[in-house]
């Protein structure tokens, strides 16, 4: 942590009051933001945190006076070193913006021009405020220098898509911080990235708020990245402040119920792996049909009468803290009842044979090139081996572009096999001919990362799930009460059968893609990150459904995910992967409690979690990014970003020549490294 | 049961498609342009009803001007224009009728074909390539050349003119549809290759197609006028807008109105079917 968390200073650099803003549209007036107040103390860290629909966002474009219309703030201050910026010509307001406040958006991508060069994009950003042209070329060296991006000279002539994600998003950072503002505020920056790419701009946030004693307001929806960055803490929750106060009180000792229960509902890295989630239920309101008085009221296990009525005040609660909660104001307890928990149990692999087993898989996604021309292959999947066994979870880690969706789509049968072999039920099903592909539609089910993209948006719910049983030979009468019992295993009711995707919302909709996985009665299900598309109060709800489904129903997980949490929370077994290939496979004990190796030791070391009061100094951070899988480095494919390899240890020759092999180490899970378990986790 | 469902349902459940369709006539472009294909239709339709003596009848003077009995006047064989305009349009629309739904479905399914086979698809595409790089006209004269001068060859000359067309708009929507995730859901569940077609992809194609109808109609009527004008059409005595077109040439300088006539008829319709083509757009691009 770093250590500038002491007492504020006396003035507040951006002072929020009351503010509210709506959206009308036609008749209605939508209150997207109500009576929102916070103060922002010079070189410290705001986080904003909440759901989506919680009001975050437009409280930010509010600050900006960049709300899209219709949005209009009703009331309110915002006042900048004393300015209100609400009451200033929108003229006086271009000045500030850019100068004053800068701005960092989640997705790098869409936030440059891909036409212009990078050097261009931050130089334009000093223009517009009056600098020279050669006085901007040589601070936009700088700034590129500043945020990290290496050979300044070569890419500051380059464009956006010779850039990877993270070098992106810190052109964006260089951009926000090319006229010395005074306030940053960066919405969800990190989310689009991988775990050790958010990592590095975290510590580049960080760094720069020590260097330049930059005020930040982070918006995000994760309390890791809140507990890691943020100084002070604004939990907002159905366009309202529930809570607020420094971080490290707050999660001591949230004082309100929402806040208490949202950090309950993320899995922890450091959990056992037999604690159950406590599950919020319901989902987050949408500010059109906002509950009557806390609008949390329906959700809260603490509810009392009170609460149905009348909307809370943000009260006092001590040191620097406010709550907006009847409860706590009358001191009650906030802390979440465990309402319909899920046990763990932890099974042993029950020496049954394994209902899945793949054999050193290799699959080419090289486009087949054409008549005249040969494209060399590339091995996305370079060498798979694994087994899933029945009512066993098997979780696959690794960031974007390591090939675990291609692994999941060659298990389905939708990219082929260059080499290996597949095996279904103890049968061969590599060929994925017609009985072949008929096996592994009746054993093997997939859940998508997006319920919504994922359902057809012109069928039901019913004539979504009956297709899937159409295709097991049900029809009929017994189809349609198939479909009711489906939804109601998977917690909906009958009412769904008529409805469309679009009334549902985001974890109604994914609970109708686990039904319709469940319809052929599958002994396997391929999870694709099934959670990482919803909002944290929702993902405990379906990994714990997910759950309920495999421990009853003796059903086979592969659960990719890149959330490190959540995959040490569902799985029994873990197995890492990297550039293709897996680097480390064992028990999720062995693997998260000592892992072996280096890729793994950096992964759950980036990983940030929800404890304010841990130390950042010893992180393994990794530097660059994951090579092209067209290009693979020789050797270990890990060693150009090895913290013990070759990059930084010159006698490591043996990582250039030999890729190592996956074999047993001395911690009972097996690792591919030739230095194996020499990295290890440095907790603080 | 543990989310709460927003409660909002779609007041028209019965039918969201024909509802959306329909939208399109709420505007005064769609109103104009249903309101012209009305007229004509009727017009058209009732031919032999409002014009009992047929398209042959002759009077006793050829190569009148307009006149409140001939409002647009008479042909060198004394016949009335305006009724053998009405009973062209008469063969122009029972063409269109006939060849734009044939090159609708037929040109839709070839396009969708890589849904069934990826092989098929690209094949089907490269012959319709094919089509393409054929002048329009050039195309029609080689089928009248094969099939013979009459009302076949303009059938088989404008299906095949508008298979490009209509597979290029459903090759675009497979190709983009193909790699959504529900059609790949689909695939993972074992829906079979020609139900995926049907259900998850057709859908999708049928806006823009519908569309490209309207749109094609107008060039059906202009193929048949062109070919007629050469002579490869309908032969006389038989009236169609193009024949009239084709004959009354001979006698632009005496009877302007013997080209003025068929032509005002055969604007109308265009403009008829580029509105409702243009409000059919509008709706269907709004959603």
């Amino acid at each position: 942590m770093i250590e500038t968390r002491q007492a504020p200073a006396t003035q507040p650099l951006l002072r929020v009051e009351h503010l509210s803003t709506t959206f009308d549209m036609g008749n209605v007036s939508v209150r997207a933001v109500t009576d929102v107040s916070f103060d922002l103390y010079p070189g410290r860290v705001l986080g904003i945190v909440g759901e989506s629909g919680s009001g975050k966002s437009v409280t930010a474009r509010s600050v900006m006076r960049m709300l899209r219309s219709p949005g209009q703030v009703r009331e309110g201050q915002v006042l900048l070193d004393g300015e209100d910026l609400l009451a200033i010509p929108e003229r006086e307001m271009q000045a500030i913006r850019g100068k004053k406040i800068a701005m960092v958006f989640q997705d790098p991508q869409a936030a440059l021009n891909p036409v212009m060069r990078v050097g261009d994009q931050i130089a334009e950003a000093l223009l517009v405020h009056g600098t020279s042209a050669k006085e901007a070329r040589k601070r936009a060296k700088a700034l590129l220098a500043q945020v990290g991006i290496p050979d300044v000279e070569r890419t500051i002539d380059q464009f956006p898509h010779e850039f990877s994600g993270g070098m992106r998003q810190r052109v964006v950072i260089a951009i926000a911080l090319a006229n010395n503002p005074t306030l940053l505020i960066a919405d969800e920056p990190t989310t689009a990235l991988d775990v050790t790419i958010q990592a590095q701009i975290l510590r580049l946030l960080a760094q720069l708020r020590l260097e330049l004693g930059i005020s930040i307001i982070m918006i995000t929806h994760d309390m890791g990245v809140v507990a890691e960055l943020c100084d002070d803490l604004v939990v907002m929750y159905g366009g309202r402040v529930v809570e607020k106060g420094p971080v490290r009180d707050v999660f001591a000792s949230p004082r309100h119920p929402y806040t208490a229960a949202l950090l309950k509902a993320v899995p922890r890295l450091d959990a056992k792996g037999d604690e159950a989630l406590i599950a919020i239920p319901g989902s987050p309101p949408v500010p059109l049909r906002l509950p009557s008085g806390c609008a949390f009221h329906p959700r809260c296990s603490h509810a009392i009468d009170k609460c149905f009525n009348d909307t809370p005040p943000l009260s006092s609660m001590g040191d620097r803290r406010e709550s907006a909660c009847w409860v706590a104001a009358a001191g009650g307890n906030v802390e979440p009842r465990p309402t319909d928990e899920f046990g763990r149990h932890r099974r042993q692999a029950s020496g049954a044979a394994p209902t899945l087993r793949l054999d050193n898989v290799r699959t080419n996604v090289a486009s087949s090139g054409g008549l005249f021309s040969k494209t060399p292959p590339v091995y996305a999947v370079d060498g798979i081996s694994l087994e899933v066994f029945p009512g066993e979870t098997l979780g696959l880690v690794g960031e974007s572009g390591c090939g675990k969706s291609t692994l999941s789509r060659t298990i389905m049968g939708i990219n082929d096999v260059s080499e290996g072999r597949i095996e279904v039920s103890g049968t061969d099903v590599t060929s994925m001919d017609l009985a072949a592909r008929n096996l592994v539609a009746k054993t093997i089910q997939y859940v998508f990362q997006d319920p919504f993209a994922s359902l057809n948006p012109r069928r039901t719910i019913g004539q979504s799930i009956l297709e899937a049983l159409e295709v097991v030979g049900v029809t009929g009468a017994e189809a349609d009460n198939r479909v009711v019992a489906l939804l109601i295993r998977v917690g909906l009711s009958e009412d769904y059968v008529s409805r469309y995707p679009y009334e549902l919302s985001g974890g109604q909709r994914q609970r109708v893609g686990i039904a319709r996985a469940l319809a052929a009665n599958p002994k396997i299900l391929i999870c694709d990150e099934p959670v990482s598309a919803l909002d944290v109060s929702i993902q405990a709800q379906i990994i714990s459904l997910l759950e309920e489904l495999r421990d009853e129903l003796g059903l086979g997980y592969l659960f990719i995910a890149h959330d490190l949490s959540v995959v040490r929370h569902i799985s029994d077994r873990v197995a890492v992967m990297y550039l293709g290939r897996i680097v480390e496979v064992g028990t999720a004990e062995e693997v998260y409690g000592n892992p072996q190796h280096p890729y793994t030791v950096a992964l759950l070391s980036s990983t940030p979690e929800p404890k304010p009061d841990q130390s950042t100094e010893h992180r393994v951070i990794l530097t660059g990014d994951m090579p092209s899988p067209a290009r693979p480095p020789s050797g270990c494919r890990f060693r150009t970003r090895c913290p013990i390899g070759p990059a930084f240890r010159s006698d490591r020759e043996i990582c250039n020549r030999q890729s190592p092999e996956l074999a047993a180490t001395a911690s009972g899970q097996k690792a591919a490294c030739h230095f194996a378990g020499e990295a290890s986790l440095a907790r603080g | 049961m543990t989310d709460t469902a927003p409660p909002n349902r779609q007041k028209a459940r019965l039918n969201p498609v024909l509802s959306r369709y329909l939208q399109a006539f709420v505007m005064p472009k769609g109103q104009i342009g249903l309101g012209l294909v009305i007229l004509l239709t009727a017009l058209a339709l009732l031919a032999p009803v409002l014009f009992p003596g047929g398209y042959d009848m002759q009077t006793r003077d050829s190569l009148l001007p307009a006149s409140w009995a001939h409002p647009f006047g008479t042909d060198e064989l004394g016949r009335d224009i305006f009724v053998r305009s009405i009973y062209g349009l008469r063969t122009d629309l029972a063409l269109a009728a006939t060849a734009v739904p044939l090159s609708m479905i037929i040109g839709t399914f070839l396009g969708l074909s890589g849904a069934l086979s990826p092989r098929l698809g690209s094949l089907v595409q490269r012959a319709l390539d094919i089509i393409v790089g054929f002048p329009g006209l050039i195309l029609a004269i080689c089928v009248v050349l094969v099939v013979g001068a009459g009302w076949t060859a303009l059938l088989v000359a404008i299906v095949i003119g508008g298979l490009p067309g209509f597979g290029r708009l459903a090759r675009a929507t497979f190709l983009s549809q193909q790699h959504r995730e529900y059609v790949v859901a689909a695939r993972t569940l074992g829906v079979s290759n020609w139900k995926i077609m049907v259900r998850h992809i057709l859908p999708n194609a049928i806006d823009p197609i519908i569309v490209q109808g309207a749109v094609f109609v107008v060039a059906a009527v202009f193929t048949e006028a062109a070919l007629s004008i050469v002579g490869l059409g309908l032969q006389p005595p038989e009236p169609s807008l193009g024949i009239l077109l084709n004959v009354g040439m001979r006698y632009i300088t005496m009877a302007p109105f013997y080209i003025l006539g068929p032509t005002l008829i055969l604007v109308l319709l265009a403009l008829a079917f580029s509105l409702l083509a243009d409000a059919l757009n509008s709706t269907v691009n709004r959603k």
